[in-house]
């Protein structure tokens, strides 16, 4: 924000394809196509007549564990849609944050190219069932420790990858976090 | 005790108090050379929409009912613009560098007269904010990623009680209107 002669600085809101500080766009950040390199899940012809692959590298390995915990909590939400929020008052907002989740999702999987004839496929990984209680407010108390713990284990994790990645993780760490007063505040009044 | 002894100490102590100053110069130098052009230039960008946000919140507080709960809000949220500010202003001091002063008056983008227009503000001071850190985010540095996640996630948090609604990205260009989980 520079000031100009008159020491008037402007604060307007930003244009859908602002810069942000880093000099990354939004859809640059959002695609990880034009200025991000997507990562590979072994990114080299040869593995596979040497035998064993590699280990996959470390932000393909939390890129993948994102996925697994975005579909587990995908997986929650629709538990207590389908159960103890059917028909209550707060199943609208617990849709509105699922479908964030679906979002988030949905740019994590941009991010995770697989090669033609990779062994490792991106087919949804066999998450365990998870329970949900049967009362509303339990349920609702089971999402806010999930999200906080989602939340959390990017905060950590985004630390060790990319530049491009690690904005899109912390983003979607502190959506995560937000959820946590919403379904604080609607296991209040249920 | 015997002088020689006593002379013996005070020199100990003299050349203690000289390591001591040594390596205080040693950690200061380091400091400096610890953070790249791009982290202060990250930094200075921050410090620029936390100025922005301590300027703007002074407004948002003045155009909500004194004794609401809203006003009390403003009124912490302000004083976390204002403590956020100050420690930026002291990492780019650290860092040998010099903190771009605040500009003496703002053009605010929006005009505000209502309680609801003091909210639109608020958003819109911690949706600039937020992007300024997912700036520190961008950066090789850990304990700068660290806080860019952090205070990312503390802007996020605010905006979302101003907008009662969430949104999936925040931080991220173009985020403004989008909102789900309204009220």
């Amino acid at each position: 924000m520079a000031a100009g002669p008159t020491r008037r600085a402007v604060l307007v809101a930003s244009a859908p394809e602002a810069v942000i500080a880093s000099g990354l766009t939004r859809r640059a950040v959002l695609t990880g196509a034009a200025t991000a390199v997507p990562v590979l899940i072994s990114g080299c012809r040869g593995v596979e007549v040497l035998g064993t692959p590699p280990p996959p590298a470390p932000d393909v390995r939390l890129l993948r564990a994102t996925i697994v915990a975005e579909q587990q909590l995908i997986s929650r939400y629709h538990a207590v849609l389908a159960g103890p929020a059917k028909d209550a008052a707060a199943a609208q907002r617990l849709a509105a944050l699922l479908t964030e989740h679906e979002q988030h999702l949905a740019q994590l999987r941009k991010r995770l190219v697989v090669p033609a004839g990779s062994a490792q496929s991106l087919a949804p990984a066999a998450t365990p069932a998870v329970r949900t209680p049967p009362d509303l407010a339990g349920a609702l108390a089971t999402l806010s420790a999930a999200e906080q713990a989602a939340a959390q284990r990017l905060a950590t994790g985004l630390l060790t990858v990319p530049p491009s990645l690690a904005q899109l993780l912390a983003s979607i760490s502190a959506s995560e976090a937000t959820h946590v007063p919403v379904l604080d505040q609607l296991r209040r009044t249920a | 005790m015997s002088r020689a002894v006593a002379g013996r100490r005070a020199r100990a102590a003299r050349r203690q108090a000289r390591a001591a100053r040594r390596q205080a110069r040693a950690a200061r130098r380091q400091a400096r050379a610890a953070l790249s052009p791009q982290a202060v230039t990250a930094l200075q960008a921050a410090l620029a929409a936390e100025q922005a946000a301590s300027y703007g919140y002074g407004v948002v507080g003045a155009h909500l009912n004194a004794s609401s709960v809203q006003s009390r809000s403003a009124d912490a949220d302000w004083v976390a613009h204002q403590q956020a500010r100050d420690s930026l202003t002291a990492m780019i001091t650290t860092a040998g560098a010099a903190p771009v002063p605040a500009p003496v008056a703002y053009q605010l983008p929006v005009h505000v007269q209502t309680p609801a227009e003091a909210r639109s503000l608020a958003v819109i001071l911690e949706e600039k904010v937020a992007q300024a850190y997912l700036g520190l985010v961008a950066l090789p540095e850990h304990s700068l990623r660290a806080i860019g996640t952090r205070e990312l996630t503390a802007s996020a948090l605010r905006a979302a009680a101003w907008r009662h609604s969430t949104v999936a990205f925040p931080g991220l260009p173009g985020q403004g209107g989008k909102s789900a989980a309204g009220s």
